[in-house]
Order: C-alpha cells, then structure tokens, then sequence
C-alpha cells in the first residue's frame, strides 16, 4: 500500500520535475524506531496490547474462546512460529511479525508469570 | 505541578496531624495524584481502570454524562438485527470495584487555572492532570440544514452508540419494502474507517432477509473505499449482489430533510431513509487544545499530554492520528494504557516509557457471521516523535471467515473487560 504510493510519487517526480530534482529526493527513509524498553515496566506496557483479544494481563473474560496467554509456558515457540509462517493463523502471523525475537521472548516471560 | 503537590502534600499532612487515630473510615494518606477522565468511552474507562490497577494510591474520578457504556463497535449489527441494544450495553459499576469515583455529569469546561473540571450539574472536579477522551463531534457547518435539532432528529448519523442507534433501527424497521437506504460518508478522517462498509454489509443483511426488494446507496465523499476496500467489495458482490450501490467521489454538502434527498456537489440523492455522517472533529470539551486543520489535538505519544497544554492528556478519536493510525476502538484503549502507564510513572518521580507500542485489530461484520479484519503493529518513532507502524508486521485477512466472526465477538468480550470490568 505504502509501496504503491511511494511508487506513484516517483512516477510523478520523474516525470514531472525531471532528472535534477528526482536526484535530490531520496527513498523515505526507515523509520528510527527507537529500542524497545525490556524492563519490566517496559514489557508490561507492550503486554497490555495483547489485551483487547486476550484479557487483561492475558486472561481472557468469562465466555471468550481466544487462547488465554496467562500462566503458558509455550507462547515464546508459538509466537516464533506464528512469525516465521509455520503455524497457521488469522491474524497472528501478521501481528508476531511486529516484534523482534528479544520482544517475544520477554513478553512470553511476562504471560508466563501471570496468574491464569 | 511540584509546587502543587508540595501544596498539596502539606495539606495533606496537616489534615493527618488533626485525623482521629483509629477511625477506620478515615484515608490513612492523601492521595498521591488527583487524576479526573473527561468522557468513558474506550480511551477514558481504559485509563481510569488502568491507574487504579498500577497504583491504587492514585485518586481517578470518572466524568460521564450516559448511566452506561455503549459500545460503537457491534453497534451496527443492531442495525442488521443480530444484536440488541442490550448486548453492547455495559454499566461502569466495575470501574467503581477498582477505586474510581464515577460521576454521572457533563463536564462543561477545563479550568487550567484552577485545575479543575466543571460540570454541567455538580460540584467541579479538582484534579493534578487531567485526561480528556470525548471521542468526536460533529462540524453541522458542513451541511448548513442539518444544523437545527428537528433535522438532526430527522436524519441520524448513529456515529455515536447509544439512542441514535436504536432510532436508525426503527427507521429501518418502518421502512416499506423496495425503499432505498442512503449512508453519506465523509472524507477521512472520521471515527472507525471501515465503520460504513460494515453498516452498508448490515444493513443490506436486514434486507436481504426482511425486504429482499430494498437497496443500499453508499455515496462516499473519498475516492474509493478507505479501509479493507478489495475484501468489502467482495462481500457486497458475493453476499448482497445488486443490492448495494456504491458511489464513490460523491461529497455531502448539504441535506434537504423535508424531500429525503441528500445534495451532492452536482445534484440531489433521493432516499427513504437518510443516514448521513458529518464531518467530524475532537470532541468539543477537547477545543481548548486543538492544534490541526481546527480539527483535532496533538500529543507526546510518550505520555499523551496535550502539544496546547501542560497536565492535559488527549486520547482516542480526538487525536491527529499518526501515520496509518486508525480512529479506532482498540486504539483508543492503546492509548489509554499508555497514557496511563506515564501518568503513573510522572506520579512517582519516575521517566515515562520512552518506547510505547500500540497495536491495532479492526474487525468488520459483513453479515450476521462473517468477518474481515485490518492489523498493525506501532512503534515510537524517535527521529520524527510519531508513532510509525511496522514494516511487514500487520495486514487483513486472506477472506471473509466465520473464525474471525468468532473472534470479533471474543474481541467485544476483552476489550469490554479490560476498559470496564
């Protein structure tokens, strides 16, 4: 999506201000994320995303059939999997692949130590 | 602020020196912080409950003026006849279980001098910061004959959950068979992207199987679809072929009650029931501290304090969204946690999380069962202070399912539970 547009700014540029201009334009750049804060503060934060599908401190509220993430101590090897595209997903492939392995790691030692 | 909690902390100690020892009705200590929360709609019930469980010492009062939440999200499938107004219908008696004093009020203005709210009906709110989520409001300027309440009584937007919707409903119910139903979209950004392609897939569900002969006329102010656009297309081609019509570039700019007829740049849309969404902006509490397009409030997406005002804190769908940040119910309970997290760390003397993370589901109903979904993941930009989303992370899904139909609910039964429970 963010790919096409890009392309059609270049497309644009090319075109319309010719060669000097399209030199000084250079690809957007990377985003400058800044590094993730593995304290335990920092991973509590991060935690309490999960928490719209998966209940707060990852216990899912009476009645719903989401996975429960409190108390596993699976979640590191099944988030790595759900990244790498060898476990069949919804959703969770796409979101496993927004955190580094240092990021799962650390939030599975949060879920894992959390009462179920 | 220091000077204030000094002034704060003395009172407080003089108040304990004269206590009665043994009273156990008495606070042993004043509190820490004073925290009020205008508005407890996703942003503001999150935050509220999230200070209370990280710090108990802290004091967090609620301002609301509805006796319950309502949740915007499913709310259209009360248009589609799959759920009832009850089943999105929540009290906020939980939040009152974790601490926080909620008073059902309307809050009226931010006093920054005084450091107070005022409230429509009760005494003001004292706070220390102050956390502002009033969700949107509408710009009525936009369509100059929607300003009076008749109209606006007449033809509904059921933008905001709550009477609005239950009367949509009705409307719909009292509609003949063969009639033609009209949603006018704005141009983004409004609340909820995929919002009207879900009502569009709703509504045409609740005729598909009430008025077979009826239509669905989307005239859409973008130019194509704003959200999920390949999978909703899918949907009103497999499930409601010719049932849906779709017109994209086709601004609202004004609307004729008396002959149902919305006005378009070039010509009137006749329909027999109008459902026609304004433009919208911050909502109006959250003016004072507007910094875009006199549209919506920046903030520090470390801490969610407000760019206009020092001790203000803006969440949900008031705020400029960040780049592919969507107005969204999940990300106003981001937002809240977050927020909530600084505001405690600030109340201890301690740095705020200079790495905040969000991360976004939106899921669609396209019919009584199935769903579609958009996700992504978000993470502080340090060069540019924004929130960027991640390359590669997040996407929607493969196909309309009756899994994430399933989750959709679970989603509702989470989020519910962890804004209010």
């Amino acid at each position: 999506m963010r790919k096409r547009v890009a392309l059609a700014a270049f497309a644009a540029l090319a075109q319309g201000m010719g060669a000097i201009a399209f030199a000084q334009q250079t690809a957007p750049q990377p985003p400058a994320f800044v590094a993730s804060n593995l304290t335990e503060t920092g991973v509590r934060s991060m935690a309490a995303n999960c928490a719209p599908c998966h209940g707060t401190a990852g216990k899912p509220a009476p009645g719903a059939t989401v996975p429960g993430l409190a108390g596993r101590g699976d979640l590191g090897a099944v988030m790595k999997a759900f990244k790498e595209g060898n476990r069949e997903a919804t959703v969770m492939h796409q979101i496993a692949k927004g955190y580094s392995d240092a990021e799962i790691a650390a939030l599975a030692g949060y879920f894992a130590k959390q009462p179920r | 602020m220091t000077m204030q909690r000094r002034d704060f902390l003395k009172a407080g100690a003089a108040g304990l020196a004269i206590g009665v020892p043994g009273c156990a009705t008495m606070r042993s200590s004043a509190p820490k912080s004073r925290v009020a929360v205008v508005g407890g709609g996703y942003g503001g019930a999150t935050a509220a409950r999230y200070i209370r469980l990280l710090d108990p010492s802290i004091e967090v009062v609620l301002i609301e003026p509805s006796e319950a939440f309502v949740s915007c999200p499913l709310s259209n499938m009360v248009l589609g006849g799959f759920k009832t107004m009850a089943d999105i219908t929540m009290p906020y008696a939980g939040l009152a279980r974790h601490g926080v004093r909620v008073v059902r009020d309307s809050a009226t203005a931010i006093d920054m001098e005084k450091r107070q709210v005022r409230l429509a009906r009760g005494d003001p709110v004292a706070f220390d910061r102050v956390i502002v989520s009033p969700g949107v409001d509408f710009m009525w300027e936009a369509l100059p004959a929607m300003g009076g309440a008749e109209a606006q009584a007449s033809v509904l937007h059921a933008w905001k959950a709550g009477p609005q919707t239950a009367a949509l409903r009705r409307q719909l119910e009292a509609m003949p068979d063969g009639g033609v139903y009209v949603l006018a979209i704005p141009e983004a950004p409004y609340r909820c992207p995929p919002g009207p392609y879900e009502r569009a897939c709703q509504v045409a569900a609740y005729f598909k199987a009430r008025k077979p002969r009826s239509k669905v006329l989307l005239l859409d102010a973008n130019a194509d679809v704003t959200s999920k656009g390949p999978l909703f297309k899918k949907a009103w081609n497999e499930l409601y072929k010719d049932m849906i019509e779709y017109r994209p570039n086709s601004k609202a700019v004004d609307v004729d009650v008396r002959a149902r007829a919305v006005k378009l740049e070039f010509g009137d849309v006749k329909g027999d029931v109008l459902n026609v969404l304004p433009p919208m902006k911050a909502g109006d509490i959250a003016a004072p501290f507007i910094t875009v397009n006199r549209r919506w409030c920046e903030v520090d997406w470390t801490t969610y304090e407000a760019k206009a005002m020092k001790g203000v804190h803006i969440l949900g769908d008031s705020l400029l969204p960040a780049p592919l940040m969507p107005k969204s119910a999940t990300m106003a309970n981001g937002h809240g946690k977050v927020c909530a997290a600084a505001i405690v760390a600030l109340a201890n003397n301690e740095a705020p999380n200079p790495s905040p993370t969000l991360l976004n589901t939106c899921y669609s109903m396209v019919s009584g069962k199935l769903a579609i979904h958009v996700s992504s993941v978000h993470k502080y930009d340090e060069r540019e202070r924004t929130m960027k989303t991640v390359p590669g992370a997040g996407g929607v899904s493969a196909a309309m399912n009756e899994a994430e139909g399933a989750y959709t609910m679970n989603w509702a039964a989470n989020i519910w539970a962890d804004a209010l429970s």
